[in-house]
């Protein structure tokens, strides 16, 4: 039952997902370091096309502030299709995410085993629920929005006193206070959305449960148990300490040349590894938790045959 | 209830009462306290009791007391002028600038919108002045003023029936009342805090040529700032005791007063202003600062929140004296004010100039050490203290000559205190000096209107602080690079001490440039203050081509001779051809740098004045042409250097390293909404 799980296990069950599907987890970080690398070479080549015949974009990309401004001033298109390339290789991830999650789940709550096997169940867990987390998603939209709005009025109720902040915890304070019930609002959605996506695909098959009914029951399951949010929790700040310690340990190593480049992207591949298994993990311990919810109502279709009446 | 579900729940309940505590807080400074009675300065006005500086046209004796509660100053005047001119005047005009607060009708609040450096008007904190009564000899004269600017009243004016001869000196005496406005555009009260600018009725100032004198006395725009003659101020402010007072020259007494009030008494002499500011929570630091016949007092005026900062204005305000003593004329005054006013009252109040006190700005927990904003802003309104103070031009009609040569001067005084390499940020791994940064911050493209143009008649904000402030500095760092740093700050040193006290005009200043640097000037001066006008170098061509004697058919001694490829092989050197453009109407003469494969350099001069728009550079070099670098040295500081530097072959290493920073932040991005 679900009470007899606690955060321990859940971290426990995480690790073994992580160990047994190594291979899987490590299959959907090179799709993600692809989109990564096609997002560095669009950047790359739009960058060169404009500076590769200024040293002053050397000179930029080595620090010198003054240089910076200038050609961001000059070339103010580029940096907005930049901007644009980004913001589309985030929006491709989204949405290759419900179906790699989709095919996650499926792994982790059937547990095949052998390559071809986990192959198999991944694809088709992941195709066969790819539109419903769609629907999932759209659905997820007003809590969202909840959150954003929540933000928005923290931040202007800090205002002036963001402007006036004289010292750090001036400064940090009242924007962590005041983000803080949109980051908890958000926290909380994000993992009703997880849980709720773990629920449709382990009873996809089974129930055929609604998406809506689903997600509003997971709005409360997930509110009676606070271990979700903590686990999850939990998972958000692992993944915010191996950011701060790569910042941390990455400044001071500035890296030049086309070699330095290339050392940049792995290096940075590594971390995003790591907070990839950390996520995993996540999920894993979600999967366990989520298969001791209780079963909804199995949907049934009542066909009424016209001629017997 | 499992231990996880408790802790879940205290953590909420602890996180609820944290916020609606620190919602309930704000910076808390403590009940105003009596402060200990200040001892008088001991000080004589000018530094030594210096002889007068200025012809003293206009001097004034005020007695004013402050009402914190309502932000008022109910006050007596007497103003002694006289008459210098060669013309008799028979009507005298006075500014009555807080009247550019009172309605959205004035000409202040019609130009600004009601903002003006990111301050805002309010619709609770309206200011006005209104004259009580206003005499000459005993006659009362308040009901025949007029306002010739209607509906604007930021000028008023007083018809005389008896004309001031030449020569002749008048008294006029007035009571009147200053609202102070919720702080705005330099002046006003936020709070306990009070600055008090722009307060009392100033008479305007007779210019021009003898005989033909006019009154200059404009109604306040909110792109200009302030002209007045030279004077003595005689200033008694009665404030309440737990107040601390800062104000133009020195205290010269202070004296307990009925209703738990003091009276202090400031004297100053050869200024064309008085402020001053009251505060019940402001602390004082000072230091000295040393010039060549004496020191001066520097003191910080700060709320005890801000200590930290204030060491950084004390330390940039002592630097600041000396070296513009140093460069210009020494400080003639004993002491100096920096009032560093609180946070939420700064973009009213902060960044303003006044003879002998000065606002400063940029305290925010942004401005770490090393990144100089607030050092900068104390700079630069000390600085005013010599090309608004001393020299003070006629800012109305030429904002430039104080706002812009105070920015060419505070670039030089910063880099002199800080590195020229990092004197406007030194901070982790980012450096910048002034000029480059303000050069690249700038506004790009043409101005609508030249620099030389009266601050009312620019376009928009925008155009008038492109063209006064950073044009400005830009051109003179173009003479000052082009003419020789040290001849030309003998120049400028020149013109300081020619004209201290006098009101200089542009032309003053362009003729003092001229003699002294024994230049004619005007192909520059012309064009880059007069005209709307710009640099516009640009890299029109680069390349080379393998050389060989010339091929072809030649009469060689009569014969025909046909020369072919096998006789005239390629000698392994190279033609490069370079072709530069100058699309600008300001031509000045820059070098061009050409870099070459063996790593050999070489350096051509292009004088475009009256030469035409483009140049060609032929060379030829046993290694091909690299790169080409039109002003190297960064001389010509008016122009956008983004496409000067060019190499000829691409190198996308450098973009490959700014992809993959940008590609890992994307991947964060990605990790963060999805997997």
């Amino acid at each position: 039952m679900a009470s007899r799980l606690r955060l321990g296990d859940l971290f426990g069950a995480g690790v073994r997902a992580v160990s047994k599907y190594t291979g899987t987890v490590l299959a959907v970080f090179v799709v993600q370091s692809i989109v990564a690398l096609g997002c560095m070479l669009g950047i790359a080549f739009l960058l060169a096309q404009e500076f590769s015949h200024l040293p002053m974009f050397d000179d930029a990309v080595d620090g010198d502030l003054v240089a910076m401004i200038w050609c961001f001033k000059s070339a103010t298109s580029s940096f907005a299709a930049i901007g644009g390339l980004m913001f589309g290789a985030v929006l491709f991830w989204q949405l290759a995410t419900w179906f790699l999650v989709g095919g996650l789940v499926g792994v982790f709550s059937q547990l095949p085993e052998g390559r071809g096997d986990t192959a198999r169940c991944f694809g088709a867990s992941g195709t066969a629920t790819y539109l419903t987390y769609a629907r999932l998603a759209l659905c997820s939209l007003p809590g969202l929005v909840l959150a954003l709005f929540a933000f928005g009025l923290g931040m202007t109720m800090i205002e002036d006193r963001i402007e006036h902040a004289l010292t750090l915890p001036q400064l940090l304070g009242p924007i962590v206070l005041a983000s803080l019930p949109a980051l908890l609002l958000l926290h909380y959605f994000w993992t009703v959305s997880d849980y709720a996506r773990i629920e449709l695909t382990l009873r996809h098959e089974s129930h055929d449960p609604s998406v809506v009914m689903t997600y509003l029951r997971t709005l409360i399951w997930v509110a009676r148990r606070p271990v979700t949010l903590v686990h999850a929790g939990l998972g958000w700040i692992a993944f915010l300490a191996v950011s701060i310690a790569y910042v941390y340990l990455a400044q001071g190593h500035p890296m030049y040349g086309a070699e330095g480049a290339v050392t940049l992207f792995f290096v940075r591949q590594g971390v995003a590894l790591l907070r990839m298994a950390i996520h995993v993990g996540v999920l894993g311990g979600q999967v366990e938790l989520g298969r001791t919810r209780p079963l909804p109502p199995r949907r049934v279709e009542v066909k009424v045959d016209a001629k017997a009446s | 209830m499992d231990p996880i579900t408790q802790w879940y729940r205290r953590t909420v309940l602890r996180l609820v009462v944290l916020a609606l505590l620190a919602t309930a807080c704000g910076r808390d400074h403590g009940t105003p306290h009596v402060r200990p009675l200040p001892k008088a300065d001991n000080l004589p006005p000018l530094r030594g009791g210096a002889a007068p500086k200025s012809e003293r046209i206009a001097s004034y004796k005020i007695d004013a007391r402050l009402d914190p509660t309502k932000h008022q100053v109910v006050a007596t005047q007497t103003l002694r002028w006289k008459n210098t001119g060669t013309s008799a005047v028979d009507r005298l005009p006075f500014h009555l600038y807080l009247n550019a607060f009172k309605n959205e009708s004035s000409l202040f609040m019609r130009s600004s919108r009601g903002k003006m450096r990111g301050a805002k008007a309010t619709d609770t904190g309206w200011g006005w002045i209104q004259l009580e009564s206003v005499q000459i000899g005993g006659a009362e004269l308040a009901s025949q003023l007029v306002y010739p600017g209607k509906p604007d009243e930021s000028v008023v004016e007083l018809p005389l029936a008896t004309p001031i001869e030449a020569g002749a000196t008048v008294e006029i005496h007035f009571k009147f009342t200053a609202q102070l406005p919720e702080v705005f555009a330099r002046t006003g009260y936020k709070g306990e805090f009070h600055m008090v600018a722009q307060w009392f009725p100033k008479i305007g100032v007779r210019v021009g040529t003898p005989g033909a004198e006019q009154w200059e006395c404009r109604p306040h725009h909110a792109f200009s700032e302030f002209f007045a003659d030279f004077g003595t101020y005689d200033v008694s402010l009665t404030v309440p005791n737990t107040y601390v007072i800062a104000a133009t020259g020195v205290l010269d007494s202070v004296t307990e007063a009925p209703g738990g009030t003091r009276t202090y008494v400031y004297k100053a002499e050869d200024v064309h202003d008085f402020v001053w500011m009251a505060d019940p929570y402001m602390e004082v630091m000072t230091g000295s600062a040393k010039v060549e016949d004496g020191k001066v007092e520097v003191r910080v005026v700060y709320r005890p929140g801000q200590e930290a900062f204030a060491k950084r204005h004390l330390q940039a305000g002592i630097g600041a004296i000396e070296k513009f003593s140093a460069a210009y004329v020494p400080y003639p005054w004993p002491i100096m004010t920096v009032v560093d006013p609180p946070p939420d009252a700064t973009a009213g109040a902060g960044g303003m100039e006044y003879p002998t006190l000065v606002t400063t700005a940029g305290d925010s927990v942004f401005t770490r050490p090393g990144i100089r904003l607030p050092e900068y802003v104390t700079v630069h309104e000390i600085g005013h203290n010599w090309f608004q103070g001393i020299l003070a031009s006629n800012e109305p009609l030429e904002a430039w000559l104080d706002e812009g040569v105070n920015d060419w001067a505070d670039a030089k005084v910063m880099n002199e205190l800080y590195g020229s390499r990092s004197s406007i940020v030194d901070w982790m791994d980012w450096h910048a000096e002034v000029v480059a940064l303000r050069r690249a911050a700038a506004e790009p493209g043409a101005l609508p209107s030249p620099v030389a143009t009266a601050a009312f008649a620019f376009v928009d904000s925008a155009a008038y602080s492109d063209a006064t402030y950073t044009r400005t500095m830009m051109a003179l760092r173009t003479i000052e690079n082009t003419a020789g740093a040290a001849k030309f700050a003998a120049a400028m040193k020149a013109y300081a001490q020619r004209f201290a006290f006098k009101h200089p005009t542009g032309r003053d200043l362009f003729d003092t440039l001229q003699s002294e640097l024994g230049q004619d000037l005007s192909w520059f001066l012309d064009p880059a203050f007069q005209r709307a006008s710009a640099v516009s170098y640009a890299l029109r061509t680069a390349k080379c081509r393998k050389y060989h004697p010339p091929r072809g058919v030649f009469e060689v001694g009569g014969v025909r001779k046909t020369v072919t490829e096998a006789e005239a092989a390629n000698t392994g050197s190279y033609v490069c051809e370079v072709v530069v453009t100058n699309t600008g109407v300001l031509h000045v003469p820059v070098e061009i740098e050409l870099k070459f494969a063996d790593g050999s350099s070489r350096r051509v001069k292009w004088d475009d004045r009256g030469n035409g728009a483009w140049e060609r550079f032929e060379i030829e070099r046993s290694s091909e042409l690299t790169e080409v670098w039109i002003d190297p040295d960064n001389k010509v500081t008016l122009a956008a250097p983004t496409q000067y530097h060019y190499r000829l072959d691409g190198d996308g290493s450098a973009s490959l390293r700014a992809a993959a920073r940008m590609s890992a932040i994307t991947q964060t991005l990605m990790q963060i909404v999805g997997l």
